[in-house]
Formats: C-alpha cells, structure tokens, sequence
C-alpha cells in the first residue's frame, strides 16, 4: 500500500505556485490564453464507428459496437446506448487496472447524461421488433494518455464514433413476420445512426485565486485547481448537463459567464467534428467504389455463368468511374481489342467470353508481386511471368514488362518464395488463362504504366515496408 | 500447389509493418506496432517500486495488462497476459533492479490476425523505447497451416479462423556482429537457434511443426533487420530537439 503511494506522481510546490501565480497574471504554462483550448484533431480507425482523438496531449479513443438485445420493459420501443469507460493504466501512473475509481465512473455519467439523456442519438430508430429485440449500441472509451481535461477528449471521442457508425441493415421475414434477419455488410449497406444533435462538453478549472478560471485545464493544471465545472451544450443553445461537484464556491456571474464562454467554444468543436465526419463518409464513399470494381477484377476466367454477371458489373464500373477515374480508359480498350483478338484466338469462345469479363488478370496469377495492402485492386500490378511473355506476338512489350517485374520483385517483403514454383504453377494453369493473360498483357500496355506509376507512389510513401527500402 | 492468399501476397510474404516509438506522452515508454491492419499500441511504466505479494522480490518482475478493443476481459485475455508476461520476463535482465515492477499495457486498436505476435513487438519495441535493460531483442511472428500441407506467414483474420492449425513463434532477434565471425560462431549459432514462446492451436504433425519453425525463423531475420533498422534513428532526431 505504501509503495503504491510512493509510486503515486506529486506536483513540487514550486511547480504548484509557479503555475498560480503565472495565472494571477492571466499566462498559461503551455502559453495558450485563459479561454483557448489545445489543437483537437480526430482520426477516424479501419471500421465504421472507431474514432481516436488527440486534444493537445490527451488521447481518448472511442469505439461504437452493436447487438440485438431485449428491450428494457418500460420502454419497448426504444433501443438503448450504454457508454463504458476504461481509464486503461496506460494513460498515468496513478491509475489502476480493475475497477474504476470515483473520477472514471464520473467521467462515464457524465458523458452518459450529456449523450442518452438529451436523446441526442434517436433510439426509437434502433427498434427492430417491438417488445422483443432491439440494438443496444455500446460505446467503450479508452483513455490512452492523460494530460488533462479527459471529460472534454472522451465526449468528442464518443461523438466522433458514433457519427461515424453503421449498424447493419436488418429485416423482418420468416412465418409470421417474426424472424429477424440480420444482413451482412456485404450484402446491404449498412446504416448510420440518426443523430439529432452533438452535445459538446466544456471544462472550466477554477483557481484558489479570486476570479480565474481557464477553459481546458492540462493535467499540471488539474493537480493546481481548487474546482472544476463541466457544461455540455450544443450548438442549439441548449444546455444538456452542468456537472459542478464539488471544489470551491464560485459566484453566479462567474457561472453565467463560464456558459457563454461554453457556447462559443461548443460552436467551434461542433464545425471540427462536423468536418471531419463528412471528410471521412466520402473518402468512405470513394473506398466503397473502388471495392465494386475489385471483385470484377480479381475474377478468375472463362465460365459462362459469370460472364453476364460481370458485364452488368462492368457497366456499373463504367457509370460510376467518373469519380474514379483511369478505369473507363481501362476498360474500353479491353473491349475494342477484343473483337480484333478474336481473330488471333485459337481457343475459341471460352477465350473470348474470359475477355469479355473486363478484369483478366485471373487470381491464380503471379502471387509474387505484392504490391500495397488488401485495398489494391489494381490487377495490372501483378507483374507477368517469363514463359508467357516468351510466348507473346508482341516483342517489344517483352523489355517493358520485364521493366515492370522487376520493379515489382523489389518491392518483395521476404525472401525467396521460389519465383520456380510459381513458374511451375504457372504451367499448370489452364490454356484459357493463358492466353487471356497474354491477350490481355498486350492489350494493356497502354494504361498499365498508368495504373502502375501512381500505386507505386503512394507505396513509397506508406509505412516502411519490411524489404528495407 | 499454391493457394491463394485473398490479399495476393505469397505464402512467405508478410504485410506490411510499421512501428513508430513515443506515441504517449505520460508513459515511460510507447510503442504503436502495426502489420497489415492489426494494430497495437505497448505501453511500459519503468521500474515502479515494489513486487506483488506472490512474486520473487529478489528479481524484478514484469506486470502485463491486457486491454481488447471492446468488451469485458475474459480467458483469452488473461492467456495472452500470461504468454507476454513469460515471454518478457525472458528477455529482460531481471537482476538488476530487484524488487521491482515494470508493468506493460497493452491496447489492442484493430485486430486482423496474428493479434499476439504483434503485441508482442509492440512490447518489445516499448520497452526499449522505456529503456529496461534487456538481453535481446524478441521478434514474434505467426505462422499457420493449411490442409494441404502449406505453410503460410502472417495470416489475417479470416485466415487464421480458416486453417487447420497455426502457431504463435517468439525468436530472439539475429545478431550483428561487429566482432569477427569464428568467436562469434559458437554463441551466435546457440543464441539463433533458440525458441523463446511457441503456442499454438489446432492440430498439427511433428513435421509440420518443425517445418512451421523453420519458416518462421527464415522470417524473422527480415523482421529483425526492420526492428533494429527502426529503433535506430530515434536517437539522432531526440537530441535535434535538444538542440
């Protein structure tokens, strides 16, 4: 218990009157002015509904999940929001692991009355079967790093995953309208939640010293304050929730004051967090675009059943890559080419369908070349394989593409991989492919470098890969 | 006989790791590791003083905490806790700080397969960052194994939920040596070959298994190469700071 305690952070009394008497004179620490708060930037994870923000040095991450769960009785229509803080002991010294401390659970209702009491998420959308099953939708809260003013980061973080989560798309079926079928985000697009408003949270420290006060306290400053007031609004001009616990007596005015501060400050965070969601759902938009296209791509060749659904995907490719961009280009000199291939064709029409289908390189292609994460769609970046360029009409594609499986063979993570056995596999692959690839091999050459050049850009620029570039 | 991975990467492939040090600004020590799209971040608060009650005081220990993305923590939670604190205790020099705790947070932020091993370079790369005193470095690396035989490196998630059996391996990383290489031969041949944490799931053969060592260990050289290549630069971009 004593070497707890003695493991316990404690400020100096210098620092203590350093930072008051700098206040009396109206200068902050970290030379910010009494009512501006630190640099807020939000970051949005891989899935739907996971946001983490940065608020000077305090790092909260919020992350939203949903299940079907019984309704409460009392309120049969309504799905329910449950918000769970974890003061993970990363985040300082003197938290612990286990059950939360008195500040964690405040923290948690606080946020809780600020979010569910003032109905700013609509719950009555989230009823799937009235008296029987609706979304309960969780929101956990990980404080990463402490350095004040956790209130304020964990709320913007909440706010931030819950703008930005899709539960999924479920339908009633079965014998008697019963049944819930619950559909995988592959299947339907998953829908966001009707958020009617963003309550904001605003933190005042109140000093020892008459009247300062400053907005966003660090966590020096939260070791030197006397009292702590925390106003939630929205940019409506109501006021969701004050929490003022304690500390020391404050006059009327001053309250009165700390509230209009709030409501400019609150104007503020709402424009940040507004931007950033719509930044996100269109780069999200643009991400699902581009998903549409992979699996005509990635198609491996030639059977019949396939073709008529690929065509009708690639029509689609074609109406929606306005926004995308090169792939209208790809695409039509696919096409062109290949009525003048038909000719060259000895396999006939299982060949000349495979073509049809847009996206020719087959997955059972060269596995050699990995180029970029599962995000790369690019079927051009597969690089080509020796024998079947040997076995091409056209000789002068030959040097650029070995220009090109060069570039690709660097960009190899680990060793070896045996480029024999993919030879070998190669060989093994049915003659329809084949012919495919290389049809399609020379066809491309055009906008190959096109595609190519711009993914290996962006490749460089990514986290060091592991083939020591 | 190839199979196919869904991300186009080949067997002996793995994603693409990043590993940036001095995340956190309370902790001693961070770490955010990430290999395709698992990502985790370490935490490590340096030597606190005092053990717990059923720990050796003549030693210094290590506390690990587990925290998963979302939810309660449970068994699994509690295995890996377990695994880490082993595989950690074995590479820190425990001597010289007797009697006390160094404890290791460890917040999973996405999990896409291979969730251990990357905690366990995150771990590792945080405690340099704290600077605890260790022996060596441990690499960690995830290997699985299909039906038919194949290995395969770095699975993702459904992968891994695919396969017939995987394995977690933890290796000391290789050695650089600056001393010529006939008196290093002996050490050094000890020192690489050795295995610090195995675990796996499923089932697998003798043969396998040893195959599954093999590979993983070919990898882990590239792994190492990254990690010192990685924990390197810091140092010279600190002191431009000071300066």
């Amino acid at each position: 218990m004593e070497q707890r305690l003695a493991n316990a952070w404690r400020m100096t009394v210098n620092e203590k009157k350093f930072i008051e008497s700098a206040l009396v004179s109206g200068l902050r620490v970290d030379g910010r002015n009494l009512y501006d708060y630190r640099k807020l930037s939000i970051n949005f994870g891989k899935e739907d509904g996971s946001a983490e923000v940065h608020l000077g040095q305090t790092r909260v991450m919020g992350i939203a999940t949903s299940q079907l769960v019984q309704p409460y009785r009392d309120r049969p229509n309504e799905g329910t929001l449950s918000i769970f803080t974890e003061f993970s002991p990363m985040a300082d010294p003197s938290f612990e692991p286990g059950r939360p401390g008195e500040f964690a659970v405040e923290l948690g209702r606080v946020i809780d009355r600020g979010l569910r009491e003032s109905r700013a998420v609509d719950t009555e959308s989230l009823c799937v079967l009235a008296g029987k099953l609706v979304w309960a939708i969780r929101i956990d809260l990980h404080i990463l790093d402490n350095g004040g003013n956790l209130v304020d980061a964990a709320n913007v973080a909440a706010l931030a995953a819950l703008s930005t989560f899709r539960r999924p798309e479920c339908s009633l079926g079965g014998e008697n309208g019963q049944e819930v079928i619950v559909h995988p985000p592959e299947a339907r697009e998953p829908l966001p939640l009707i958020i009617h408003h963003l309550p904001i949270a605003v933190t005042f420290a109140f000093f020892s010293n008459e009247s300062t006060l400053v907005v966003d306290p660090t966590h020096q400053e939260e070791a030197v304050m006397a009292g702590r007031m925390t106003a939630t609004l929205n940019t409506n001009g109501d006021i969701c929730a004050i929490q003022k616990a304690g500390g020391e007596g404050v006059p009327q005015s001053v309250i009165m004051h700390c509230l209009r501060i709030a409501a400019t400050k609150a104007a503020d965070i709402t424009v940040k967090i507004r931007d950033t969601v719509e930044a996100y759902n269109t780069e999200r938009a643009l991400r699902k675009i581009k998903r549409h296209s992979a699996p005509v791509a990635l198609d491996v060749s030639g059977t019949v059943p396939n073709v008529r659904k690929n065509q009708v995907k690639s029509e689609d490719q074609r109406e929606v890559s306005g926004s995308v961009g090169t792939q209208v280009e790809k695409l039509k000199p696919m096409n062109e080419r290949k009525n003048s291939d038909q000719s060259k064709d000895i396999e006939g029409k299982v060949v000349t369908k495979s073509l049809e289908q847009g996206g020719t390189n087959s997955k059972d292609g060269n596995p050699r070349s990995f180029i970029g994460g599962p995000s790369s769609w690019d079927p051009y970046s597969r690089g080509v394989d020796w024998d079947f360029l040997k076995l091409s009409l056209a000789s002068r594609e030959t040097s650029k593409f070995s220009k090109k499986q060069k570039e690709s063979q660097s960009k190899k993570s680990t060793q070896q991989a045996s480029p024999k056995g993919s030879a070998e596999e190669m060989k093994a692959i049915s003659p329809a492919t084949e012919s495919a690839k290389i049809a399609s091999q020379t066809h491309g050459e055009k906008t190959l470098k096109d595609a190519v050049k711009p993914k290996h850009k962006r490749k460089k620029k990514a986290p060091s890969a592991v083939d020591g570039s | 006989m190839e199979i196919d991975r869904a991300d186009g990467r080949n067997p002996n492939q793995l994603r693409p790791l990043s590993c940036s040090r001095g995340v956190l600004n309370r902790a001693h020590g961070s770490a955010s590791w990430a290999q395709g799209s698992t990502q985790v971040l370490a935490a490590v608060y340096g030597p606190k003083a005092g053990t717990k009650k059923n720990e050796n005081p003549e030693k210094a220990s290590v506390e690990v905490i587990w925290k998963p993305k979302t939810g309660q923590i449970g068994k699994q939670e509690k295995e890996y806790e377990m695994v880490l604190k082993r595989t950690l205790q074995s590479i820190c020099i425990l001597t010289i700080h007797p009697n006390t705790t160094t404890s290791v947070i460890v917040q999973v932020v996405h999990d896409d397969g291979a969730l251990l091993p990357c905690a366990i370079n995150a771990s590792c790369a945080a405690l340099v960052d704290a600077g605890i005193p260790l022996k060596h470095l441990a690499v960690a690396i995830c290997c699985c194994l299909a039906d038919s035989g194949l290995v395969m490196l770095d699975p993702t998630k459904l992968e891994e939920e695919k396969m017939k059996a995987f394995v977690y391996l933890v290796l000391p990383n290789s050695i650089l040596s600056v001393l010529p290489e006939e008196s290093s031969s002996v050490k050094g041949e000890q020192m690489e070959q050795g295995l610090i944490t195995s675990v796996t799931h499923g089932v697998m053969s003798v043969d396998d298994y040893l195959h599954c060592l093999e590979r993983g260990r070919a990898a882990t050289s590239k792994m190492s190469d990254f990690l010192r290549r990685n924990l390197q630069p810091q140092l010279s971009s600190d002191s431009s700071k000071a300066g």
